[in-house]
């Protein structure tokens, strides 16, 4: 015999002070905050509660972007491209959406599309586009 | 710390759907299968390890629920959810368990039944701030990061596929194996359906429903009981930061099973990998994945291991086997990959390891890898090292 069925999970998760600070800025100001971590002085972003290399805090507010490289990509055929970027002026890289790039190639310029509505969290960027090409 | 041995072990055939067996009796397949091989009665047993990624099936408390079938009712018993790590930090538990003289019998048991749940959903539920909305997924991730271990290394398709050919031939020998494919070409692998550019439906590892079993044992146990115990020589495991975009070029650098291995050789006394040990069973959920393992765990320079796959330095008669049972690519049901690297490993030790036994092993290396999180190196040896 075989039991079947489905489960919703709802939540609630508590973005904690540097995303929290990083939505509020995406969504009023389409303006993207990394933060300097308190210990090794790099800037994170996305910006963590913690500094992944050192283990500080995530400190000071930094603006970040909206250009940034191309560090790694891969295409997923029923789900788009997918990429790593380094927006400029952070010292990670952010895991995101590519838009509008028709040739990626490592190395290339991007920049942040902002989304239209916007709600407070990653999902304010669309995705990152070839710099040059708007829409 | 004191000498630790694993005297027994077991698995299940793992298959993609295994309906014939609820969860708790895949692992009473399973734990039956090592305390037989090990000639120690259920009641004996002083303590019991679980692995299993709950979220993979939908259903929380499987120590409670599963534990029944290895036998856990009113001894010590737990669970490890590391991921893909999940079964050889098990077993690296009941070692430590063992080693600090808790216990004499530890039944290590992982178990996974990816059929009954979704997967892909449990792999859904990571970060929710950063991941969630945006990030592609394992595959996804694991494909960016083989996109830059391509490109600094120059591995080529036709390299990774030579190691998914090599997996799935190995399987054919091993009647344990989810994906027996004796026949496999370096073609077909290339002309399987592209997942996530450049991983191929044929470069991935399955999703599988099956369980493993070891039993770990005090030295003197181990010497009372065993006429060729698998003696764990070092065991080490390593973790990482939590943001893919933070570890840097994650498959070249590969720091965790990097700085695991290093550790692990020096206690077991390994200084060159290739030539010192017998065998390895690593944990490769990609064929890419092994040509970078290659290169962190020291069986060749950087940017060499695509020549290895090619020479048939780690086929089966060649200098180093790896993976002789068909590996993660071959079987994988998550909480159990781990366990089986450790007990194929010990197997061999062992010397039992039938049509895929590499004729006279004593030094074996054991790998888990657990997303980007985690890495684990086991050395098991056919002699008690110096402790």
């Amino acid at each position: 015999m075989i039991v079947e069925g489905r489960v919703q999970i709802p939540f609630r998760y508590a973005a904690g002070a540097a995303a929290s600070r990083f939505g509020a800025a995406l969504r009023d100001e389409r303006r993207i905050l990394g933060a300097r971590c308190t210990g090794c002085d790099r800037v994170l972003c996305p910006p963590g509660p913690f500094c992944g290399s050192c283990g500080g805090a995530a400190g000071a507010a930094v603006e970040v972007g909206p250009g940034a490289t191309l560090l790694a990509w891969t295409e997923l055929p029923d789900r788009g491209a997918f990429a790593l970027v380094r927006l400029d002026g952070a010292d990670g890289a952010l895991a995101h959406r590519l838009v509008d790039v028709p040739e990626p190639r490592v190395g290339m310029r991007l920049r942040a599309r902002f989304a239209p509505e916007r709600g407070g969290d990653i999902r304010d960027i669309e995705g990152f586009g070839a710099e040059g090409i708007e829409r | 710390m004191s000498a630790v041995a694993i005297i027994g072990t077991g698995q299940t055939r793992h298959a993609s759907r295994r309906d014939d067996v609820s969860q708790p009796e895949l692992v009473r397949e399973a734990a039956e299968a090592a305390l037989a091989d090990a000639a120690v009665g259920p009641d004996e047993v002083d303590a019991v390890l679980l692995a299993n990624m709950e979220l993979f099936e939908g259903r929380a408390l499987p120590e409670l629920w599963a534990g029944a079938g290895a036998f856990a009712a009113g001894k010590p018993c737990m669970k490890v959810a590391t991921g893909g790590t999940s079964g050889t930090s098990g077993c690296i538990a009941a070692f430590h368990q063992v080693a600090a003289g808790l216990f004499d019998l530890v039944l290590v048991v992982g178990f996974e039944k990816h059929s009954e749940g979704h997967s892909q959903t449990g792999m859904a539920l990571t970060d929710p701030f950063w991941d969630r909305a945006v990030a592609s997924g394992a595959l996804g991730n694991f494909a960016l990061s083989i996109s830059q271990y391509v490109a600094e290394r120059g591995a080529t398709a036709e390299q990774a596929a030579l190691v998914a050919v090599k997996a799935r031939r190995n399987a054919a020998r091993n009647p344990h194996a989810h994906l027996r494919m004796g026949d496999l070409t370096v073609e077909e692998v290339l002309s399987s359906r592209m997942l996530a550019d450049p991983v191929r439906l044929l470069d991935m590892c399955p999703q599988s429903d099956g369980a493993c079993a070891i039993v770990v044992a005090s030295a003197a146990a181990a010497r009372r009981r065993s006429r060729r115990p698998a003696w764990v020589l070092a065991a080490e495991t390593r973790h990482e930061q939590p943001y893919i975009g933070d570890i840097d070029r994650r498959l070249v650098t590969m720091r965790t099973l990097r700085d695991a291995a290093r550790v692990a050789y020096r206690r077991a006394g390994i200084g060159d990998p290739l030539t010192d040990l017998d065998v390895a069973e690593i944990y490769e959920p990609v064929s890419y994945a092994e040509l970078a393992w290659y290169e962190a765990l020291g069986f060749c320079a950087d940017g060499d291991a695509g020549r290895l796959v090619e020479e048939g330095v780690t086929g089966m008669e060649g200098e180093l086997p790896v993976n002789p049972s068909g590996g993660v690519l071959s079987s994988n049901p998550v909480g159990a990959s781990g366990v089986i690297r450790v007990a194929e490993a010990a197997l061999q030790i062992h010397g039992r390891g039938g049509e895929r036994q590499v004729e006279g092993a004593r030094l074996a290396l054991a790998t888990g890898y657990g997303v980007y999180a985690w890495a684990d190196a086991v050395v098991l040896g056919a002699e008690a090292g110096a402790t």
